[in-house]
């Protein structure tokens, strides 16, 4: 049926996790590209973070829902260790990480991708 | 489609989910001290065990788990988050934990197939 040739091409079906790492790379760096990490501004720039990416992964227009989240970390030598695990539909859905840093902070954004029905 | 569910088993639950989540924790890292060689299978572990307890529950949901183990050193954490999703159905659910020498912080968030 040809219905269901196009629900299985790859490129259109499933989520493109390229995409949404470039995405993501240019929020982080236009909402703290050219900062130091500062304790009254991590508030503002990890919900600034979140917003603009989800923004521009509803602008794709594909049936999805998302959700993004964001962890800024000043940079003292602390460990910092993260891990997820999904309970999902593994062709349609999807996920990416960016790990970004600069001088004085670190910064790992996650984009889960999950297909409606 | 809803047949034979009530609508607190198609629910996502706040207070059950947090529970699943403390005990996670408890049982993988509870009365360990920061060690950086253990703390990838710690993490692991963690959502491992949250999930697992999760899709016991037999709801039907997609769930993503995510857990930041950091030291304690005196550094900032500030950690964010956003969704796009269906409000009438979709929830989330997330635990701060600490011990002397570390923070653990574990989100759960639940999709409604």
């Amino acid at each position: 049926m040809p219905g269901m040739e196009d629900f299985h091409n790859g490129s259109e079906g499933s989520f493109n996790s390229e995409e949404a790492d470039s995405v993501v790379k240019e929020c982080i760096e236009s909402v703290v590209g050219a900062d130091d990490y500062s304790q009254n501004q991590v508030n503002k720039w990890t919900a600034s973070i979140v917003e603009r990416c989800l923004t521009q992964l509803m602008k794709q227009g594909k049936a999805y829902k998302y959700i993004v989240t964001c962890a800024v970390m000043q940079k003292t030598g602390a460990g910092l260790h993260t891990a997820n695990s999904c309970y999902w539909d593994t062709t349609m859905d999807g996920s990416c990480t960016v790990r970004w840093e600069n001088r004085t902070m670190y910064c790992v954004v996650s984009v889960f991708a999950v297909a409606i029905a | 489609m809803d047949e034979g569910q009530t609508e607190e088993e198609t629910a996502f639950v706040v207070e059950e989910v947090s529970k699943i989540i403390k005990e996670s924790v408890e049982s993988a890292i509870g009365g360990n001290a920061y060690q950086h060689s253990r703390v990838n299978q710690w993490t692991t572990s963690v959502v491992e065990q949250c999930l697992s307890h999760l899709s016991k529950l037999g709801k039907p949901f997609k769930y993503i788990v995510t857990c930041i183990i950091m030291q304690k050193n005196g550094a900032g954490l500030q950690t964010a988050s956003t969704c796009f999703w269906d409000n009438s159905t979709d929830g989330s659910c997330a635990v701060r934990w600490e011990n002397k020498s570390m923070y653990c912080i574990v989100s759960v968030f639940g999709l409604a197939i």
